[in-house]
């Protein structure tokens, strides 16, 4: 048996009681850092919490080697941890399809994701976002600052005057490119990320900061970008939000919730 | 190569102080100074030829006729083989730049000249002096004949619109050792002519120019460069000598007399001011060979004009370290006048160089000119610390130079070592300048194990630099036995074959094929390079065999290997093919076989898959399918192992032509040809560069010493059969590799 347990977006207690419980049910459980992190806990203050070992595993040891999280399910009910929610902005449908495939028994607990914070904490409303990106740090794809298809998602969107969730790009353990080093682990900013759009997209565009999501002092800032990448936001991690069209409620919750300046919605 | 490790010590140096040789070269740094910035008046030449066919004594000649050195030590001098160990090993090693003066008509002329090596190991130092110059004095051994590497050295020079004349050297062998009468003499002198304009029509065939030479245009002459007499047609007339006197004063010994009566350097200096082109008359058609810049610029235009006021357009030939000065760039000043102080771009890098000084080579020796030196000429600068061996410096941004591709790639490798800890910053220090002087070197830095690799043209390579490390940087370095460079290639066209990445949401299609050698020629030529303008690169790639469809979509060209998209419309593939791009270099780097490289290639991108956000088709995720996708088409399209071959001839005395030609098929070679020329059989084969380590020595106990011979890379050839796996394991072995292949590699 294979659980797949969200931890949701902060620490050890943003874990759904349903998925604590599965977690002190199971008999070994893995965790993957890679796509998303929780900056509140550390691996040995979840191990504690939930009163368990965890065994985490690099991006081979899931996707080029998932050998052993899945012999461990033929006979042993495993857990299979990541922050947020499993399955929302991951791949990891293809772990649980190669466990289906071996005739093991999944299941799924949901944690809550960044998708419902982006939406909860800004006021924007969920009906009105399109599709949602990542902006990679440059130096991992070493082509246009902003990819083409970023911004065509996002021009998209707007197109239907739909909002753009913008994940931003986290390097854990850092595989490594030729020629491209990188210190520790890198978290991009809300601000980096506002420079970017502002200098290769559109300074004067709306932007929201959303910082630390799930966490006691979530930080929520709408502003130009231009201005947004003047600002520091402090610790990790950090969402951007490129509104498309406001509705006059959405925009009251950006001004309340967001000290958006009031001229920016004269416009719309 | 240039001088990488050499002390550079000087012409001067070298000689007796002769006060009154001193003085006259005072004075004629004068005149060269004056003559420099007219380029009706300049001519820039290389002497080139097969090895020891005569080029450095003529230069001698040459230079003593100048009266640059004594006219008794020319010839025994050697004055252009500078260094210590091309004097030790009666070799040029290095291109040697010298200028002079010879007045012709009633005008004085400044002769730019450079000695070339002939030893095919430093082939490239010819590639690279024909880019700086315009006229070749072609030297050939009326004795030996046209050889290999005189056919190589024609077509360097044709290759880069660089004009020929013939000087047949040695013919005082001819009438004393061989005892030949008139008419034999003739016809031998006949027959090279004819040897030497077959070579040149064949190689100028698409051209609308005639560049066969001739002893009635007087762009033939011959001589002795030893005895330091030489005649032409023209020179015949004027000093009403006649073959007969020749002949006769040659028997006799009365050499001073010949010399005397027609000097070797009038000769040849004539016909170098009467038939090379100037500057003027060279670079309008030399620039568009060589250059693939707008031909309506401006910059076009002062290239084109020699334009002494245009844009500083420099294109450094060579590299070589002095003592004193640090680091000399050597090359062609095609605009411009470059002066101290300058600020230059070079080309393929960032940022600019200052000029530190300027000037030319008065035998051998720099003088430094504060006045700067004009375009036409070839110019010594110093300063220039990011240039390289090819590279273009100028005043403006420009499209760089065409790269100066010397056809033979690297064939052999030796490893080195410090022997002491405390020398290992400085040796790879001094790798590094090796590698950015002689681009027909590779270089590997291995900073973890300590044991780089030098990969050179053939063993004569590696030893001249290997001992130059040693005893001119004075680091003690312990050497590997020589190992031959592999390639792998596939034999046949693979079935499509699908490449997932480690999240199993991107999936790449490719298939792989041979290239025809015709393409790989140019690409290896540069020809044929992702630099060039797409329309031009497409016109090349059909003209070389390409179908149309296949040529507009090159995507990429690694090595003598291309990559096609053929894919239609796929979303976000733009965006990942610079991963695509690495994951394919990659695998071709390291080829699936022993991780050797593999050449002549064609990948055909068909299809992909690609995740919806850039996150999960990142690095991690593109280049491990791609690198995976490559490999397995390379063995479905059944890779295999290639070694590199040689082609060999050998001179010999008939009675030891069985044992010259067992000497080859006893190492896996062919014999291909065997014809008598003179009184000596030539054989003519190919063999194994690894079967010819060693070659020196057997042929000499096989023939007691009766053979000449010589060799030339010949690119690469499929490893037999029952070689490949046994030659992969080794390789693996040797790499630290694991010593199975592949299930899928059932087919070795
Ligand atoms: N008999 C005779 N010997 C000559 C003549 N010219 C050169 N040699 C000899 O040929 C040998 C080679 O001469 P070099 O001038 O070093 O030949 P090279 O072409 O410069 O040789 P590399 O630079 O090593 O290719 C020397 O021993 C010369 O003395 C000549 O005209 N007659
Ligand atoms: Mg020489």
């Amino acid at each position: 048996m294979l659980t797949f347990i969200g931890l949701g977006l902060y620490d050890e207690r943003s874990v759904t009681v349903e998925g604590r419980e599965a977690l002190a049910d199971a008999d070994r459980a893995f965790a993957e850092f890679y796509t998303s992190h929780l900056v509140g806990a550390t691996v040995e203050e979840l191990e504690a919490y939930h009163d368990i070992d965890i065994e985490v595993r690099d991006r081979a040891g899931v996707e080029q080697d998932p050998g052993a999280i899945l012999d461990a399910a033929e006979d042993e009910h495993v857990a299979f941890l990541t922050a947020g929610d499993t399955m929302i902005s991951t791949t990891h449908v293809d772990l649980r399809l190669r466990a289906e495939d071996r005739g093991i028994e999944t299941r799924l607990i949901h944690g809550v994701t960044a998708q419902s914070a982006a939406s909860g904490l800004t006021g924007l409303q969920n009906y009105r976002f399109g599709k949602a990106v990542t902006l990679p740090f440059p130096y991992v794809h070493g082509g246009d600052p902003v990819p083409k298809s970023v911004v065509d998602s996002l021009e998209a969107n707007r197109e239907l005057g739909l909002h753009t969730l913008v994940y931003l790009d986290i390097k854990v353990d850092w595989e490594g490119r030729r020629g491209v080093e990188v210190d520790g682990d890198q978290y991009m900013t809300a601000d980096y990320a506002a420079e970017l759009f502002a200098e290769h997209w559109d300074g004067d565009a709306l932007g929201v900061a959303v910082c630390r999501a799930g966490s006691p002092d979530p930080v929520v800032a709408a502003d130009r970008l231009s201005a947004l990448a003047e600002r520091d936001f402090g610790d990790p991690l950090h969402m951007l939000i490129i509104p498309g069209e406001v509705h006059h409620v959405e925009a009251d919750a950006l001004s309340a919730l967001g000290g958006a300046p009031e001229e920016l919605f004269d416009e719309h | 190569m240039g001088n990488p490790l050499g002390k550079n010590t000087t012409l001067l140096t070298l000689l007796p102080v002769d006060p009154c040789i001193m003085g006259r070269r005072k004075k004629i740094v004068q005149e060269c100074e004056k003559l420099m910035d007219k380029p009706e008046q300049i001519r820039n030449i290389a002497i080139a030829a097969h090895v020891d066919h005569g080029k450095t004594t003529l230069s001698d000649n040459l230079l003593a006729g100048a009266g640059m050195i004594s006219d008794e030590t020319a010839g025994q001098q050697l004055a252009m083989d500078t260094k210590e160990d091309e004097q030790e090993r009666g070799i040029t090693i290095d291109a040697a730049n010298v200028s002079m003066t010879h007045e012709w008509e009633g005008e004085n002329h400044l002769i730019n000249l450079i000695d070339t090596p002939g030893h095919v190991d430093f082939g490239g130092d010819v590639t690279r002096a024909m880019r700086a110059v315009d006229g070749a004095l072609v030297v050939v051994d009326a004795v030996e004949g046209a050889m290999p590497q005189t056919e190589t050295v024609l077509r360097q020079a044709l290759r880069e619109g660089v004009k020929p004349a013939l000087f047949i050297n040695k013919v005082d062998r001819l009438i004393n050792e061989l005892q030949e009468g008139p008419e034999e003499m003739q016809k031998r002198l006949v027959d090279v002519i004819s040897d030497v304009n077959e070579l040149i029509r064949g190689m100028t065939e698409e051209k609308d120019y005639d560049w066969t030479v001739s002893v009635e245009d007087g762009t033939v002459a011959f001589g002795s460069a030893l005895y330091k007499w030489g005649v032409s047609m023209p020179s015949m007339e004027e000093t009403g000598i006649s073959f007969g006197d020749i002949m006769e004063l040659e028997r006799g010994g009365d050499r001073q007399e010949l010399h005397e009566r027609t000097p070797l350097s009038d000769v040849v200096l004539d016909m170098v001011a009467e038939h090379f082109p100037n500057p003027l008359d060279a670079q309008p058609r030399r620039i568009p060979t060589v250059w693939r810049g707008d031909s309506e610029s401006d910059l076009a235009r002062q290239m084109r004009e020699v334009d002494d006021d245009g844009e500083v357009v420099f294109m450094a030939t060579d590299i070589s370290m002095d003592p004193h000065a640090g680091e000399i760039a050597t090359g062609r000043l095609f605009s411009g006048t470059i002066r101290k102080g300058q600020e230059l771009y070079v080309s393929g890098t960032a940022g600019k160089n200052r000029v530190q000084s300027v000037g030319v080579f008065m035998g051998g020796e720099r003088e430094e000119l504060d006045r700067g030196v004009p375009a036409g000429n070839i110019a010594a600068v110093t300063g220039l610390r990011d240039a390289i061996a090819g590279s273009t410096v100028s005043s403006v941004e420009m499209t760089p130079f065409e790269s100066i591709e010397h056809i033979s790639e690297p064939v052999i490798t030796k490893s080195v070592e410090a022997e002491r800890m405390d020398d290992l910053p400085k040796l790879i220090q001094t790798l590094q300048q090796v590698a950015k002087e002689d681009p027909t070197i590779r270089i590997e830095i291995n900073e973890d194990t300590g044991e780089h690799l030098i990969s050179g043209q053939g063993e004569l390579h590696l030893e001249v630099i290997t001992q130059r490390i040693r005893d001119n940087q004075g680091i003690p370095v312990r050497t590997g036995e020589p190992i031959v460079v592999y390639r792998e290639q596939v034999q046949g066209e693979s079935h499509e074959v699908e490449g997932v990445s480690p999240n199993r949401h991107n999936k790449f299609y490719i298939t792989a094929e041979p290239l025809s050698q015709d393409i790989v020629d140019s690409i290896k030529l540069g020809e044929i390079s992702m630099d060039m303008p797409e329309l031009e690169r497409r016109e090349a790639l059909q003209e070389a065999g390409m179908d149309k469809d296949t040529s507009q979509n090159v995507e990429h060209i690694h090595g003598t290997n291309i990559l096609i998209d053929d894919t239609k419309g796929i979303q976000h593939l733009n965006e990942t093919m610079e991963l695509v791009i690495e994951g394919l270099e990659e695998a071709l780097d390291d080829g699936p076989l022993a991780a050797e490289p593999v050449q002549g290639t064609l990948l055909r991108l068909h299809d992909a898959r690609l995740h919806e956000d850039t996150i999960h088709r990142g690095p991690a995720q593109v280049i491990p399918a791609t690198r995976d996708a490559v490999h397995r088409s390379l063995i479905a399209g059944q890779v295999k192992l290639l070694e590199p071959i040689q082609n060999v001839r050998i001179d010999v005395a008939s009675e030891y032509m069985g044992s010259a030609s067992g000497e080859i098929q006893g190492r896996r070679g062919r014999v291909d040809d065997m014809y008598q020329e003179g009184d000596l059989m030539v054989i003519e084969g190919i063999a194994p560069v690894e079967e010819m380590i060693g070659f020196s020595s057997d042929i000499r106990s096989a023939t007691e010493g009766r053979a000449s011979w010589n060799t030339e890379n010949a690119g690469f050839r499929v490893l037999s059969d029952n070689l490949q796996r046994e030659k992969i394991m080794e390789i693996r072995e040797r790499k630290g590799m694991k010593l199975e292949l592949s299930q899928a590699i059932d087919y070795i």
